[in-house]
């Protein structure tokens, strides 16, 4: 009887060991597999190079009030517009419904940096690049932006007032590393 | 029983069925030795070879080959793993291979009934120093421009069917056109090689004794040939991190210079053997029957050996066959480092000896064992 028990107690042992060691098989090389997987999966990644060119930081304490500078990123222009006073006051109580494509204030600008708009200057009808970032070019009567090829009317946040465009100016992706640096991407 | 009846799965989709009853079937002998696993470790190094490959396209660029290579080491995530990758990978496969070659002069397995199965290995052996040397010419370094640029006025010099096959392949001058040509040619070469791994399986299947009472591939000879990658994986992990560029000629990691001549213009090191022989014969058509007469011999070997199929290989033929491997690795080391007038002398011994291995030699020794 006792035999019986030993014996049996020695077979569970192996059963025991055999799964552990299928285990720890198993689970080594999903971990071996997965580092082999891993260099060739993201070398399909961007190279750095290649993302610092996409995900430019831009100087913007240069930028007088009333006027936007220009840059071409990806292949669009993008105006970025420091706002005085005076136009943040014109427009920060404008009725959103009133809008043909309805969007308040705080919509256009981030939290914390409310004097800076920035948008992509193409016309959103006719695409034409928008005239207006120094206060020398045609503003149009929202003293915005105004479009030469259909006539369409900005204000200084980029929100469509009248025009042909029916849509306000597209906002890229970017966010403020501090006062005077914005990064794109 | 009912089709229905079966499990949903296998119902609708028996190949998993005859996957399981393929894996499992008990036709093998009991005992196969591990050296019998390598075309298997050569399949699956080819596909990794492959995989690695596909990445590497991503990023060459033919027009701009030698800072392309230097854009993927320094620039691309892991460019210099896959590249290592790659480049051991080509050491691991070679080593494989002229490992398999040396066992099948050993067993002298290249008798009946398996010539096919001998002539379908060399053609994959030569398709490998095929893309072998592309991929050493696409590296569009110091050495490798000049051994291209010597290969293509070469093939140029040459009249008739040679030079218009050779003009062919490398489509005119070597130039702006030459690398991108090149660069299709290592890849599509390096898929077809698979359509010879195919029929290289079909004829050892077809060739390989069946048994009433065996054992199935899985699990017997799957733990086998797992055991056998593991220390694949092993001397292949130590060379791609201890020593990638392994029997290279260190001066191919310069920019090539069409205007500078390095001191030698030699391959890597599973080319050597190859081009060696090409050097001990004078001119361009000497080369070329130099190397065409050495692959051709092994060809031949079927009916250069008189022994009988059967019959186990004897001591003075084994003997023969290992001074044949060191004769083949002597022949490589003569002219590593360039020309030399010791190295050239060398050189001829060493081709001298593997020509009158299989001319003479072998046919004396097996007929004389024969007997």
């Amino acid at each position: 009887m006792a035999e019986i028990a030993g014996e049996i107690v020695h077979e569970t042992e192996v059963l025991v060991r055999r799964d552990f060691l299928k285990i720890l098989n198993v689970a080594a090389g999903a971990v071996a597999v997965g580092a082999i997987a891993w260099p060739f999966i993201d070398a399909l990644n961007p190279t750095k190079d290649a993302l610092a060119i996409a995900q430019p930081i831009i100087d913007v304490s240069g930028i007088a009030a009333n006027s936007a500078m220009r840059f071409v990123w990806m292949g669009t222009p993008i105006y970025i517009r420091k706002l005085t006073d005076g136009q943040i006051a014109a427009n920060q109580f404008v009725v959103p419904s009133s809008l043909p494509d309805p969007a308040s204030y705080t919509d256009r600008v981030k939290p914390g940096y409310e004097t800076f708009v920035v948008v992509i200057g193409l016309n959103t009808g006719t695409p034409c690049e928008l005239l207006g970032n120094d206060p020398a070019d045609p503003r149009g009567p929202f003293d915005g932006w105004t479009c030469p090829c259909d006539g369409s009317v900005y204000d200084p946040l980029g929100r469509v007032r009248s025009g042909p465009a029916m849509k306000n100016l597209a906002i890229p992706k970017f966010t403020f590393l501090n006062d005077a640096q914005i990064q794109f991407g | 029983m009912s089709e229905i009846s079966k499990p949903w799965l296998q119902a609708r989709f028996p190949l998993l069925d005859s996957f399981r009853s393929t894996m499992t079937a008990p036709v093998l002998p009991r005992e196969k030795p591990y050296l019998a696993c390598l075309p298997i470790l050569i399949t699956g190094a080819l596909v990794f070879q492959l995989l690695s490959g596909l990445v590497l396209s991503l990023f060459y660029d033919p027009a701009d080959g030698f800072d392309s290579v230097q854009f993927i080491d320094r620039n691309v995530n892991y460019g210099w793993l896959i590249h290592g990758f790659h480049e051991t990978g080509t050491t691991m496969i070679f080593g494989a291979v002229y490992l398999s070659l040396f066992r099948a002069l050993w067993l002298r397995s290249y008798k009946a009934p398996g010539e096919i199965l001998w002539f379908i290995s060399l053609a994959q052996f030569i398709l490998l120093l095929v893309i072998g040397y592309l991929g050493y010419v696409l590296a569009d370094g110091a050495v490798s421009y000049w051994s291209l640029a010597n290969t293509v006025s070469g093939a140029f010099s040459l009249a008739g069917l040679p030079g218009g096959l050779g003009v062919w392949f490398f489509g005119g001058p070597d130039g702006a056109g030459t690398l991108p040509r090149l660069e299709v040619f290592h890849a599509v070469l390096a898929v077809a090689i698979f359509g010879i791994l195919l029929l290289h399986f079909a004829a050892e299947r077809g060739l390989a004794p069946r048994e009433n009472r065996g054992v199935g591939l899985h699990p017997y000879y799957t733990s086998q040939i797992f055991a056998a990658f593991v220390v694949y994986a092993l001397i292949f992990a130590v060379l791609v991190f201890f020593a990638p560029h392994l029997g290279e000629n260190p001066l191919n990691r310069g920019p090539a210079n069409p205007l500078v001549l390095p001191v030698g213009v030699t391959p890597p090191w599973y080319l050597l053997s190859i081009s060696n022989v090409g050097h001990a014969f004078p001119g361009t058509l000497g080369s070329v029957f130099a190397v065409v007469g050495r692959l051709a011999l092994l060809f031949a070997l079927p009916w250069l050996d008189r022994s009988a199929p059967a019959k186990p290989p004897g001591f003075l033929h084994k003997f023969l066959v290992f001074v044949l491997a060191v004769d083949t690795i002597l022949l490589s080391l003569a002219a590593m480092h360039g020309p030399s007038l010791l190295g050239s002398i060398l050189t001829v011994i060493f081709t001298a000896y593997y020509f009158f291995h299989f001319v003479v030699l072998l046919p004396l020794t097996t007929a004389l064992e024969a007997r």
